[in-house]
């Protein structure tokens, strides 16, 4: 029973990660109906900025430095907050009446030069955090092990999750991202200023994609110049497994993508972690072609 | 007026074409290892060890009168990648080929070699990789089978294990050395409770560990690379499981320890010895050059089997004083005896497989360094 439940918690560690990234690629979707592919990789210049403010700034002590790595948070989610709205500007706004072809090619471009120019900026190799920023405790609760760095990244994702479910649906900037989602010029025509609602969008994504980009760091105390596409490939399953372009639905995609993978490779088969993944993917979109929360929530953000 | 200008220049190119092929006093070595990628800490020390190697063999007149050229081509340690470095190499006329670091690149990139008659030096241990019957091959590092039978001997009946946990990767390299070993287990009367496979660089191993720590082993042998035998070392401590990890021979780099954090004090690994356990004196000649070149130590002791299969090379050329494909592998095959290496006497086999060397069990320690543990010394 505790081995059940420890996946349960390893899953559910990961699925935050997956749902605070597959929230950027929905959130654009949901506006613009142009998938993002470069977001994975922003996400993983957000790991690897975190990773040189940390290093910069302490890590050599070994014991916990919890404000160098509330530093590297807000480093990281000011940087890539920037890179998504130069990446809007650059390569989406031109684009933006192309035929939809067009801007996922520019999307595929962009994520070459962001992971190419993360290559030759931090090196090819491997780069490891150091150890000890955060603190390293861990509680057993009957025979289940949370550490610290999980139970941090599986209440910042809810909190976050929730915080961001309010703000689109209790505020007034919330209501024009949602009506810009459902219907761009009905919304320019009620005075909102759609471009505006873009921005904003290419900035609340690639936040949450920071956090979960240097979660992944943190976590996992490594980071690759190559790993966005892995981690954005998972997060884009996530939101399609949801309903893509729909913001709970891509929060419930990463949770479970995060529980099935982990159970998956824990009771079937971690060789065909990544088969049964894409399997469970088929399955949901043969019975529900639009997602899990895709068809019952009218509006779509 | 066209015509007779084209057959001047035949003329010409035919009559000097023999001439510059002579007269020009280069022979080239080309590299094939991952210097991107998952490995590129030992491809760049492969790399950086044969520019070494024909650096100080230039200073020294080149070899036989010519100077050596270093070619390298990036494999990133995929088989895909392998196969295009071996057409570039060829194609670039190379007269050897040291390389590449994984067993997987190596054998794609075997059969192009064994075409074109050049000879490949590599430190993949797959078994398999000699028993292609390519003369053009040359085993410069013991293979999987060797380590397997001290791994099996050492896990039942040194530390006496009674339920062993194998964990591998897919890779061809990984793979056979985590059944050999569990054949080499059973040989030794000992039992294999489980085998697991991790899916390389996919950095989450929680999910098979955790179904591991509910069968309850009382070791975990993992027979793949450092970058994932890190994270999973780290990875088991994070879920509380407190036994002992037996890391086969990829497993050897600094790199190992970095990632593990703290958690790869304790950590027990088998392979030759250390660069700097090594005895010998070509040994601590070489590793002074390197950490002079490059103000490092090499990065673990598969440069420097690297490093041997190009300094034997160079031997057999020397040797028989000729650049022929040919004559060189037959020497290398039949006439090179305990040739003083760095990682310890050389002689090849019929089939090109090293011949004898010496496998350790090393436990890191706190700092990160190596102290051997088995045999006792």
């Amino acid at each position: 029973m505790s081995t059940l439940f420890q996946q349960l918690v390893n899953g559910l560690t990961v699925g935050g990660i997956y749902a605070l990234i597959a929230l950027g690629y929905t959130m654009v979707y949901g506006i613009l109906k142009l998938i993002n592919f470069a977001h994975g990789d922003l996400c993983v210049l957000g790991a690897f900025i975190g990773l040189t403010v940390i290093t910069s700034l302490g890590g050599a002590s070994g014991s916990p430095e919890i404000w160098v790595v509330g530093l590297a948070f807000v480093a990281a989610i000011i940087a890539i907050c920037c890179a998504g709205v130069v990446l809007e500007f650059a390569a989406y706004r031109p684009l933006r009446n192309a035929h939809r072809l067009s801007a996922v090619v520019s999307a595929l471009g962009a994520s070459m030069m962001i992971e190419n120019g993360i290559m030759l900026i931090w090196s090819p190799q491997t780069l490891v955090f150091p150890q000890g920023v955060l603190p390293q405790i861990s509680w057993h609760v009957g025979g289940v092990v949370i550490t610290f760095t999980q139970l941090m990244i599986i209440v910042i994702s809810l909190i976050l999750m929730a915080s961001l479910y309010l703000y689109v649906n209790h505020t007034r900037f919330g209501t024009a991202i949602r009506a810009s989602a459902i219907d761009q010029d009905a919304a320019r025509l009620m005075g909102i200023n759609v471009n505006r609602v873009i921005v904003s969008v290419f900035i609340l994504g690639p936040a949450l994609g920071a956090i979960g980009g240097l979660f992944i760091g943190l976590y996992y105390r490594q980071a690759v110049f190559d790993m966005g596409w892995t981690y954005g490939l998972n997060a884009f399953i996530a939101a399609i497994i949801g309903g893509i372009g729909n913001i709970p639905g891509a929060m419930l995609g990463g949770l479970l993508l995060g529980l099935f993978n982990a159970l998956a490779g824990g009771y079937i088969s971690s060789t065909w972690q990544q088969a049964i993944t894409f399997g469970l993917l088929i399955a949901i979109l043969l019975v529900r072609p639009t997602g899990i929360l895709g068809e019952r929530v009218a509006e779509k953000v | 007026m066209h015509k007779k200008l084209a057959a001047t220049l035949a003329a010409c190119s035919l009559a000097i074409a023999p001439v510059t092929a002579m007269a020009s006093g280069t022979v080239t070595f080309g590299v094939q290892a991952p210097i991107t990628g998952k490995y590129a800490n030992e491809g760049q020390g492969i790399e950086k060890a044969v520019k070494l190697l024909a650096k100080q063999q230039n200073a020294d007149g080149g070899l036989i009168g010519k100077t050596i050229k270093v070619r390298v081509c990036d494999d990133e340690g995929k088989a895909t990648q392998a196969a295009l470095c071996a057409r570039r190499l060829s194609n670039a006329g190379v007269f050897a080929v040291i390389g590449s670091y994984t067993s997987g690149a190596a054998s794609a990139a075997q059969p192009v070699y064994a075409r074109a008659n050049i000879i490949q030096t590599s430190d993949g241990t797959a078994d398999k990789l000699t028993q292609r019957g390519f003369k053009t091959f040359f085993r410069n590092a013991p293979p999987n089978s060797a380590e397997a039978k001290f791994t099996g001997n050492y896990l039942v009946n040194v530390r006496h294990f009674k339920r062993i946990a194998v964990v591998s990767d897919h890779s061809s390299f990984a793979k056979g050395l985590g059944d050999a070993v569990e054949k080499a287990i059973k040989a030794n009367g000992g039992n294999v409770l489980t085998r697991a496979y991790i899916k390389s660089g996919s950095q989450d191993f929680t999910s098979v560990l955790t179904s591991l720590k509910s069968k309850h082993p009382d070791v975990i042998y993992f027979s793949g690379y450092y970058s994932d035998g890190g994270l999973l070392r780290a990875q088991e401590k994070q879920l509380g499981m407190d036994v002992p990890f037996v890391g086969g021979d990829a497993n050897q780099n600094v790199a190992f320890a970095k990632i593990a954090g703290k958690a790869a004090k304790g950590t027990i690994i088998i392979n030759v010895p250390a660069p700097e356990n090594l005895p010998y004196k070509a040994a601590k000649q070489f590793i002074s050059a390197y950490k002079k070149a490059y103000g490092s130590a090499p990065p673990s002791i598969y440069t420097l089997t690297n490093a041997d299969g190009m300094r034997v090379i160079m031997k057999a050329v020397q040797e028989t004083n000729s650049l022929d494909p040919n004559t060189v592998e037959n020497y290398l095959h039949n006439k090179i005896q305990k040739f003083p290496g760095i990682t310890g006497p050389i002689s090849f086999s019929k089939n090109g497989e090293r011949i004898g060397s010496a496998f350790q069990a090393f436990e890191i320690q706190a700092d990160g360094s190596y102290k051997t543990i088995y045999p006792k010394q």
